[in-house]
């Protein structure tokens, strides 16, 4: 049988319907396409995919088992190495990842792995009707900070192996990102929740309202509270501005303000006690998924306009490919090789009390070129003198990065960190400090989902390997 | 879940409430605040740590009802809980090498203020309060002043009570004469901060402001509660939820943070007053029942 060059489309809502709402976007495989995508793949011998996976999936074999049909089968393979696959199906940058290496991505469109993932998940989710029971307690407590997939991924890998685990969440939900920033409409949060649900069934505790380094300090979680061991997962939620003129306007957001308003605050279901700028006209700096989620969520609040402004071409676009799509049909502008310089307010002279003053009324860019290659390899953007220009907006949304937050290191005496103020780990996730493990973002800096719930996995079976012998 | 176990009027719209949260209570500090939610799907709020209790593990807070959110928390009662309360937040007061400090609040400002001037009076320094109200029926905390103070001074803007005239008055009377004080510290709403701070600028008296800008996290993940410094280096950035509340009053750039406070007002307006509608259609409710 001749094979399908191309990859199964995943039906996906209108995008002029879906521009309106906050239901997800993509609606996942049908069985019969899951089995046809899943008879694409050649089960490579030597299994360049799996590579290309940070957690290494078994990608061929698990495909192997859509293909049977053994869709549970298919479920327990991936979860062997992977604690989220429900969340990794959907938001996983596998154009740079697992598909990237698929040999049939050489001449033709590479397997839907992330697509298999997502459906295999889900099909789980509904199916199985298993609830996980809490294994024996093996008489060791370990401490987890922060609830984000790196902190739930150790918390459920050691809770597995019969450790008492208590995740300690500095805000009121946890999920981390994937409650107060990535949005409904391309992550439901029920997934996370069940996520979140299935850990407290293996008795883990989760104690949210607890921020590390104020409420309990590390040295406390050992000396006071007797854990043996501590997970620092904490994430790189210090959101950065530009330092132009004008950031202080009312109007101007971190994309982590705006989508943690949106989500975790729920202006999203119209929360008559969320306040949030809804409509007219938009300005969302910055190229990566943060920004395609701040820019789609501006739309679907009911804004006239979005632009996305970033520095670079859209082959530099650090978000995943299908994100930029969807955010291009659903008629966001791009503005791509410009600069922010300045973002101007209203001000009326005449009138100082006028309630206007001091808000967004547009944003000045310079237009750039690319020119010689820099450290990352891509071509670095050089502005074009003269070629300023303004861009009328009512709100400028900041998307150009976030550092892990210094609040844990400031209370942690003898913790290292680097220069961009990232916990300083060895292979095993150990810190400079005794029995305090880190991983995630707040050790590699913003990254992705996987590659933070791998950590999560690594310290796990460190904190084990210490602890199990005692 | 956190249970309210005392609560106080104070006035018609200033309530004292106490609350189960022991690991706050066990490690809250002068100048330092929470975080609360009074339902799912509510507003999180800061207030200030007014006084901690941590044998019985109670964290008290004054709140003023000025909108929505604090409508709803002042209709919570005794022995109801509220869904969230988290802290505490930010960096406690700097009492360091201050023995004589002059305290200014004002309105509602004076229930952060309080638990300053307390911790300032234990510590033995000299303590003189300046606070300041619109009118006789808004005077909060006199007596817990008193208590506290070497020095109290009641000002209202229209002179019902006390002394006639704003909090400036006195203070530039004091600095005037030659008096000196390790550090002033203002608390209360920005445009009489902005003023506080001109008047020891005057003397070149150092002062200390405590910022209130409106926050969502407090733990320095959103950026909502940023201000600018104009410091001798240049301009910084800083959050106040964890760099503050509390900064240097020459350096603050009030005209900003005055402009960034007024981003929901209309919002706040339409929430407070679906809230109140709520409220009176519930009265109304029960009224028709009793009848
Ligand atoms: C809007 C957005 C979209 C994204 N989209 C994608 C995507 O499509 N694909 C992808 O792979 N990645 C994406 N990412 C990145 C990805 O979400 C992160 O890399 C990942 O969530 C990091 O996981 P983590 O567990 O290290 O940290 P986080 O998810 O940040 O979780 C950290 C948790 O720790 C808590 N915490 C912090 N400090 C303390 C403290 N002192 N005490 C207690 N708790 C604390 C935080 O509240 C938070 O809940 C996106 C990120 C954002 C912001
Ligand atoms: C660090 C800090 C400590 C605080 N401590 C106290 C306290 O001890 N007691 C107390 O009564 N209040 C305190 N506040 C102010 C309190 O948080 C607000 O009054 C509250 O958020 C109002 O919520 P609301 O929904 O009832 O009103 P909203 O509808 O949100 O606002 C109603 C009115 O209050 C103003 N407002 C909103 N947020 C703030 C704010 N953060 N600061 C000042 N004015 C605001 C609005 O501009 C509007 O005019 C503190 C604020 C901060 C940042
Ligand atoms: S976890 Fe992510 S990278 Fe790994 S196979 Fe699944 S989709 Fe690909
Ligand atoms: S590389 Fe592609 S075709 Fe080969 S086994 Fe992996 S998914 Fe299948
Ligand atoms: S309140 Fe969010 S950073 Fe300060």
């Amino acid at each position: 049988m001749a094979i399908n060059p191309k990859k199964h489309e995943m039906p996906a809502q209108d995008p002029k319907v879906r521009a309106h709402n906050f239901d997800e976007v993509a609606l996942g495989y049908e069985e019969a396409t899951a089995l046809a995508e899943a008879e694409r793949c050649l089960n490579c011998k030597n299994r360049p995919c799996v590579e290309g996976c940070p957690v290494n999936v078994q990608i061929p074999e698990f495909i192997q088992k859509v293909k049977e049909g053994d869709f549970e089968g298919a479920y327990q393979i991936i979860s062997e190495t992977s604690s989220l696959p429900a969340v990794c199906g959907r938001v996983c940058p596998q154009e740079t990842q697992c598909e990237e290496k698929c040999t049939l991505g050489i001449k033709f469109d590479p397997v839907g792995i992330g697509r298999l993932e997502r459906f295999v998940a889900d099909w789980h989710n509904e199916h199985s009707k298993e609830a996980p029971v809490a294994p024996e307690l093996n008489g060791h407590k370990v401490a987890i900070v922060g609830a984000g997939p790196a902190g739930l991924t150790c918390a459920g890998d050691l809770a597995k192996k019969g450790y008492k685990v208590s995740i300690f969440e500095a805000l009121h939900t946890p999920g981390g990102v994937l409650v107060y920033g990535i949005p409904e409409f391309r992550l439901p949060k029920a997934i996370v929740a069940r996520e979140v649900e299935g850990l407290k069934e293996l008795g883990v505790e989760v104690v949210t309202n607890a921020v590390i380094g104020k409420t309990l300090t590390i040295d406390e979680l050992f000396d006071e509270m007797g854990f043996e061991a501590v997970f620092v997962g904490s994430g790189a939620g210090l959101p950065s501005f530009m330092n132009i003129p004008g950031e202080s306007l009312r109007g101007v957001y971190s994309a982590n303000e705006y989508l943690t308003r949106s989500n975790l605050m729920k202006a999203y279901r119209d929360n008559p006690d969320t306040p949030i700028m809804k409509g007219g006209k938009v300005a969302v700096v910055g190229g990566g998924n943060v920004a395609m989620d701040a820019a789609r969520t501006a739309l679907r609040l009911g804004a006239e306009k979005v632009y996305i402004i970033y520095r670079r071409s859209m082959e530099e676009l650090p978000a995943r490919a299908e994100e930029v799509e969807h955010a291009e049909e659903e008629g966001i502008d791009f503005r791509l090789l410009n600069n922010p310089v300045e973002i101007l307010g209203y001000e009326n002279p005449d009138d100082p009390r006028d309630p206007k003053n001091g808000t967004v009324r547009a944003i000045r860019c310079i237009k750039m070129e690319l020119g010689e290659p820099d450290d990352s390899g891509r071509r670095r953007p050089v502005p074009i003198k003269g070629s300023e220009f303004e861009l009328e907006v009512d709100a400028v949304i900041m998307s150009i990065g976030t550092s892990p937050n210094p609040l844990i290191k400031d209370t942690t005496e003898g913790l290292e960190v680097n220069r961009r103020g990232g916990i300083v780990v060895d292979e095993g996730g150990l810190t400079s400090r005794k029995a305090v493990y880190a991983g995630g973002d707040a050790v590699t800096g913003a990254a992705t989902v996987i590659s933070a719930m791998g950590a999560g996995k690594v310290a796990a079976a460190s904190i084990d390997e210490a602890l199990s012998g005692k | 879940m956190y249970k309210v176990v005392r609560r106080r009027s104070l006035k018609p719209t200033v309530t004292q409430i106490e609350v189960e949260a022991p690991l706050v209570a066990r490690k809250a500090r002068a100048g330092q605040f929470i975080i609360l939610r009074v339902d799912e799907d509510g507003e999180r709020i800061p207030l200030t740590v007014a006084g901690t209790n941590p044998d019985d593990g109670t964290v008290k807070v004054i709140f003023q009802v000025v909108g929505a959110t604090t409508e709803k928390l002042n209709h919570v009662k005794e022995g109801e809980c509220i869904q969230d309360f988290v802290g505490p937040l930010g960096r406690p007061t700097e009492t360091e090498g201050i023995k004589k400090v002059c305290i200014v609040g004002g309105g509602v400002g004076c229930a952060i203020a309080m638990p300053v001037a307390q911790e300032f009076h234990r510590l033995g320094a000299e303590v003189t309060s300046i606070i300041g109200f619109r009118s006789e029926d808004l005077v909060i905390l006199e007596d817990e002043f008193d208590a506290c103070s070497d020095r109290l001074i009641v000002m209202t803007d229209d002179g019902s009570y006390k002394r006639e005239g704003n909090v400036t008055v006195p203070l530039k009377e004091m600095l005037a004469s030659g008096e000196k004080f390790d550090m002033i510290i203002t608390i209360g709403p920005l445009i009489m901060m902005k003023f506080v701070t001109l008047t020891a600028k005057e003397f070149n008296a150092p002062i200390t402001v405590s910022m209130s800008p409106i926050m969502v996290d407090g733990t320095g993940m959103c950026g909502c509660c940023r201000l600018t410094l104009h410091t001798d280096e240049g301009s910084v950035m800083k959050f106040a939820c964890v760099d503050g509340p509390d900064f240097n009053g020459y350096e603050v750039d009030f005209d900003e943070a005055i402009a960034r406070g007024r981003t929901y007002f209309d919002f706040e307006r339409k929430a407070h007053d679906h809230v109140c509608n709520m409220y009176k259609a519930a009265d109304e409710l029960a009224g028709g029942a009793n009848a």
